[in-house]
C-alpha cells in the first residue's frame, strides 16, 4: 500500500478514521521513516500553534474592539446569542421537558405571537386573575372559557401560569399587585381544534414559558399546593 | 463576534504577515461582516463566516498588501508577530513570518486554518472554497516548504 505524504498528514491531524486510519497507523508503526514524518507534522504544528499563540492574548486595538462597541455590535452578538438560544432548543423535544409532567388531554392552545399586543405593565383583569388564582391544570373542563395551560416558576422564582382563550392568550406571573402579564398574544379561536395539540401556537407560547422558566413545569400536586399558598 | 475577534486577528497577521497590516484586514472584515450580517445564514458558524469573509477579502485586497510586505519583510525582518519580544526571539519568529510569506497564498492559508486556526480539513476547505483533497495537498506543500525554508534558515 502507497501512503502519500496526504496521508500522513490527515493521519497526524486526526482526519482518519476507520479502516483507512488503521491502515495508515499499521503503515506507521512499521515504518520509522513514515513515523518521523507523523512526528515532523505534529512538531510544525506545535511550532506554528506557539509562535501565535501570543497573539490571542494581546488586547485587541481600540480601533478593532470600538467596531463592536456600538449598538451594530450588541445586536449581532445577540443575533449570535439567539442563535444559541435557538440551537438549543431544537435540540429539545421542544417544548416537551416544561409540558411534560403537567401534560393534560384536556391542553388547550394558544395562537401566540411574542411582542404583539404585549403591555408590560398590564395586570389580568378580576375575571382572568380569578381564574388563575384559582383553576388548576389538572380540574379544567375542554369547555372552559380560559384554560391554564401550565404553571411554572421563573427565574425570580414566581409562580407564572400560561393560559388561552378565545380572545387571548399568555403568560401571567403572579406579584405582589396581582397577575403581571409577561406576554400576551391572540388566543385560540377554538375553531382550530385539530391543531389544539399540534398547532404552531403551542410551540410558541410554551418555548416562551420554557425560556421564563427556572425548572420543569409543576406537576398536578404541586400546582395544588402552590394553589394553597396562594401562588407566593 | 467579539468573542472571536482574537482569532481573526491571529488569522489576520498570519495571513498579511505583521500585525499592522493583519490589523486592517480586520477591520476590513469586521466592516464587511456587520454590514452583511443579515447574509449570514442560521445554523452555520458564525467563525467560518467570518473567516471565510476575511479570506476572500485578503484574496481581493491582499495582494498589493503582500507585494509591500514582501519588500518590508527584506527590509526589516524583525518586525513580525514576535516583534515586541526580546532580540533574539524576535528575529526567531521574524523567521517563521518570513517563511509564512513566501508560500503561495493558497497554501498558507491551508497551512494556517489547519495548523494554527486548528480547523478540520472539511471547514478549512468550506472557508476557502475548495475539495477536501485539495486543501490536503495545498496543506502538505505548504508545510513542506515552510520546512524546507525554516531548515535552510537553521
Amino acid at each position: 500500500m502507497k501512503v502519500t505524504p496526504e496521508d500522513i498528514a490527515a493521519f497526524a491531524d486526526g482526519e482518519l478514521s476507520g479502516d483507512r486510519e488503521a491502515e495508515i497507523a499499521a503503515a506507521v508503526a512499521a515504518d520509522p521513516a513514515l513515523a518521523e514524518q507523523v512526528e515532523r507534522h505534529k512538531a510544525m504544528k506545535s511550532m506554528l500553534g506557539a509562535h501565535y499563540a501570543p497573539v490571542i492574548d494581546q488586547p485587541v486595538p481600540d480601533r478593532l474592539a470600538s467596531m463592536l462597541a456600538g449598538s451594530d455590535a450588541a445586536e449581532v452578538v445577540d443575533f449570535a446569542a439567539a442563535r444559541q438560544k435557538r440551537e438549543s432548543r431544537k435540540r429539545l423535544p421542544h417544548w416537551g421537558w416544561i409540558a411534560g409532567p403537567a401534560l393534560a388531554a384536556s391542553l388547550a392552545l394558544a395562537v401566540f405571537r411574542p411582542g404583539q399586543g404585549v403591555e408590560s405593565s398590564a395586570y389580568a383583569d378580576a375575571q382572568l386573575a380569578a381564574v388563575l388564582d384559582e383553576r388548576l391544570v389538572a380540574d379544567q373542563s375542554q369547555t372552559d372559557d380560559v384554560r391554564v395551560l401550565l404553571s411554572f416558576r421563573n427565574d425570580e422564582g414566581r409562580y407564572c401560569r400560561a393560559f388561552s382563550a378565545e380572545a387571548r392568550g399568555g403568560i401571567a406571573c403572579n406579584t405582589e399587585n396581582g397577575w403581571r402579564l409577561e406576554a400576551t398574544g391572540t388566543g385560540n379561536d377554538g375553531a382550530d381544534t385539530d391543531y389544539r395539540m399540534a398547532g404552531v401556537g403551542d410551540g410558541q407560547i410554551l418555548a416562551l414559558a420554557q425560556e421564563m422558566a427556572s425548572g420543569p413545569a409543576l406537576d398536578a400536586a404541586a400546582e395544588r399546593e402552590a394553589r394553597e399558598q396562594g401562588w407566593r | 463576534m467579539l468573542a472571536l475577534l482574537p482569532r481573526l486577528r491571529r488569522f489576520a497577521i498570519g495571513l498579511c504577515g505583521n500585525a499592522s497590516d493583519g490589523d486592517d484586514l480586520c477591520q476590513m472584515t469586521l466592516e464587511r461582516a456587520l454590514a452583511n450580517r443579515s447574509r449570514w445564514e442560521e445554523g452555520t458558524r458564525l467563525d467560518s463566516w467570518m473567516y471565510r469573509i476575511m479570506r476572500n477579502i485578503w484574496i481581493d485586497e491582499g495582494r498589493k498588501v503582500t507585494r509591500s510586505m514582501q519588500t518590508f519583510v527584506a527590509e526589516d525582518a524583525g518586525l513580525g508577530v514576535g516583534g515586541e519580544g526580546a532580540q533574539e526571539a524576535s528575529v526567531e519568529l521574524g523567521n517563521v513570518d518570513r517563511a509564512m510569506q513566501k508560500l503561495p497564498e493558497d497554501q498558507r492559508e491551508a497551512v494556517l486554518l489547519v495548523m494554527v486556526e486548528g480547523y478540520a480539513y472539511k471547514e478549512a476547505a468550506e472557508i476557502v472554497g475548495c475539495p477536501v483533497g485539495t486543501l490536503n495537498s495545498r496543506l502538505v506543500r505548504g508545510r513542506d516548504a515552510l520546512m524546507a525554508i525554516l531548515g535552510e534558515a537553521s
